[in-house]
């Protein structure tokens, strides 16, 4: 390491690019976790299958599995991070829904579109009044002529004659929206309190259609809204997951009983959602969650472009090295031919000279490291005293795991070596009588 | 001991051989002295012998062994082991002290000749006493003269106790009286030693000592009054 200028000349490039990297790599991936985990707060990611369409004239024939399967599921619930996993189901018959008389002054009746999801997903938004109707104690064995003659939660059918629960569904505040906003001015209908919708009840035919005839049976039920939820469908009602399962499979086939459309996966610990974003995505699948996958998106992108950036600098680092490595080489070519008369092989001067390459690498990224470092702190420090307060505005914009720091330092060791491989082959290939005449 | 036969070596771009199908025998424990003119080739002749330079025709042989034949380990051990060599300009290591330089061929040993630091600067501090410099094995070979310099070369030629000394004018950078100093000790070295010594010299008082003088002459070597060796 006596060629100390030239080897300090030679890891400038390194420290730059090390330390390039590394800032643009920390500071990407604090904007990464402030974005999943503060900006997008949700403790939720709902998975999907991936899409995978093709568009032929008309029509979209899609080439790629639409729904996922048992094995799907417990796929998920594998992933590290993820706490709890409730899988959604479209009922894939259609439906007609139908009543409104007490709210709008007159009945309405539309196509409607439903999915089912597990109660326990909603608990803490409406509590236990969304549940599975299934066992439930007010049994449809109590005969009766009028709703009168049945309990809290339950209704009279008049054709059986015997009372049935009403079966609780949700709607989105999207739903409430598109009322109050087009729906109404369009109809001339009143604008509506959404906390006055919660307890309205109406009819929905399973299996029912305006746009052709039923070709099974219909089953007739009565729904009461228990709330408005955003987990809800977001055009349509949601219903308890078991009944659309029971729906599926008495209407359609077995086999829609137990295909689910997506699935919507717990996070508790909010910092392993990128990880998770990364898992579902490596399954095959994709996640819906707007917000989260945008800024998974986009963090991504930021994170790859970062790196391309860092990963440039220090390829143009390890160019620097080799010329420098070439120099260094010319300049000790009578101490090379020298270790070669007293008994160095061509694989030892090859070495030596790799080994001092790597050294330049190591100790560059280190610098580069503790550069960094340094920027970060005093970035931080001016964006703590002179930026003013913005929402999300984190203690520190920098992340530095571990990994981050032996992963780049390896990558500036390995450029190092690299850059200096063609001279340090030149070197070992010399003839030693040549080196030790200076030619 | 050393066997070159009808030895030619052609440098790239000449018109010319350097060696021309040159013939040299030198048996054990001999000091040969090879003189002749600047660019004679008396240093290719000593690379060739030394295993620096393999891009001749012919054969070289040293203690039966054709160094065209060897691979690069097997030369390697062959320089580390077998052949010291001292160089006019002594190339010491100037960031090395002189007791590391002298030990240099220690970190080149391989399988049984492998010894560990502690006995490489215990043998560097031996030789370095035997070339007269007991004091210097910790000083840095700018520190000092050039006679002492060149006897820190000889005592890192000498390292793993050679069969073969080659020396390339060891006396052609020293004024008279140190180069005198340095012949003593080459001449004692052969005298008292197992060493057979082949030094290229311009110097009468190394050619005066040494037994048997060959002239370099047109590529081939020719007997002081004689014939070709």
């Amino acid at each position: 390491m006596r060629h100390w200028k030239h080897f300090a000349a030679a890891s400038v490039g390194i420290i730059l690019g090390v330390a390039a990297l590394i800032f643009f790599l920390g500071l990407g991936l604090r904007v990464r976790d402030l974005l999943l985990v503060q900006v997008f707060p949700s403790e939720y990611l709902e998975v999907v299958p991936r899409s995978v369409d093709l568009d032929l004239f008309a029509l979209r024939v899609d080439l790629g599995r639409d729904t996922l399967d048992s094995a799907a599921l417990e796929e998920l619930s594998a992933i590290p991070g993820v706490d709890v996993v409730y899988p959604k189901m479209r009922l894939t018959v259609p439906a007609l829904a139908s009543g409104g008389t007490s709210l709008f002054g007159a009945g309405m009746q539309t196509e409607i579109v439903a999915d089912g999801i597990d109660p326990g997903l909603v608990t803490e938004e409406v509590g236990e009044a969304f549940h599975e109707v299934d066992g439930d104690p007010e049994s449809p064995a109590r005969p009766c002529k009028r709703d009168g003659d049945c309990g809290e939660g339950s209704y009279c059918d008049r054709v059986a004659g015997v009372c049935k629960p009403y079966i609780p569904v949700l709607v989105s505040p999207y739903v409430v929206e598109l009322y109050n906003g087009a729906f109404r001015r369009a109809y001339g209908l009143p604008k509506i309190n959404p906390d006055a919708l919660r307890g309205l009840s109406f009819e929905m035919a399973f299996g029912a259609s305006t746009f052709r005839p039923s070709e099974s049976t219909v089953i007739r039920e009565r729904m009461r809204l228990v709330g408005i939820s955003d987990k809800a469908i977001p055009l349509g009602v949601t219903l308890p997951l078991g009944h659309v399962r029971s729906l599926n499979a008495a209407l359609g086939s077995p086999e829609a009983g137990e295909r689910y459309h997506s699935a919507v996966l717990g996070v508790g610990a909010k910092e392993m959602l990128p990880a998770v974003v990364e898992a579902v995505e490596a399954a095959g699948l994709e996640v819906r969650d707007r917000g989260a996958r945008r800024a998974a998106l986009v963090t991504a992108v930021m994170m790859a472009v970062l790196g391309l950036v860092g990963a440039a600098l220090i390829t143009v680092a390890a160019a620097h090295i080799m010329h420098v490595f070439f120099l260094v080489v010319m300049v000790r070519r009578r101490e090379i031919g020298l270790l070669r008369a007293v008994g160095a092989r061509r694989g030892d001067i090859r070495n030596l000279l790799l080994a001092e390459a790597a050294a330049v690498g190591l100790v560059s990224g280190l610098v580069g490291s503790l550069a960094a470092l340094t920027v970060a702190v005093v970035a931080d420090g001016f964006a703590a005293s002179r930026v003013p307060d913005f929402p999300f505005k984190p203690e520190s914009f920098f992340a530095f795991p571990p990994w981050l720091f032996i992963s780049v330092i390896a990558l500036a060791v390995g450029a190092a070596v690299v850059g200096a491989l063609p001279s340090a082959l030149r070197a070992a290939a010399g003839d030693p009588s040549e080196a030790l005449a200076g030619r | 001991m050393i066997q070159l036969e009808n030895v030619c070596r052609r440098y790239d771009g000449a018109d010319t051989e350097v060696l021309r199908n040159l013939d040299l025998q030198v048996g054990r424990r001999e000091f040969v002295s090879i003189v002749g003119r600047s660019g004679s080739g008396k240093t290719t002749l000593l690379n060739l012998i030394g295993g620096l330079d393999r891009a001749y025709e012919g054969l070289v042989q040293v203690e039966g062994r054709r160094l065209g034949e060897l691979d690069d380990s097997e030369l390697a051990a062959y320089r580390n082991l077998r052949v010291g060599q001292v160089f006019q300009a002594y190339h010491l290591l100037d960031h090395l002290s002189c007791r590391e330089n002298v030990a240099l061929a220690s970190l080149f040993a391989r399988g049984r000749e492998r010894r560990d630091a502690a006995w490489a600067r215990r043998r560097a501090d031996e030789v370095l006493a035997g070339v007269g410099l007991p004091d210097a094995g910790g000083r840095a070979p700018s520190t000092l003269s050039g006679g002492e310099r060149q006897r820190v070369a000889i005592a890192r030629a000498l390292f793993h106790r050679p069969a073969i000394l080659l020396c390339d004018e060891p006396t052609g950078n020293l004024d008279t009286e140190t180069g005198r100093e340095v012949v003593e000790l080459l001449l004692g070295l052969h005298l008292e030693g197992e060493v057979t010594i082949v030094a290229v010299t311009h110097d009468t008082a190394i050619s005066a000592a040494g037994g048997r003088v060959l002239h370099l002459v047109d590529g081939r070597l020719e007997e002081r009054g004689g014939a070709a060796g």
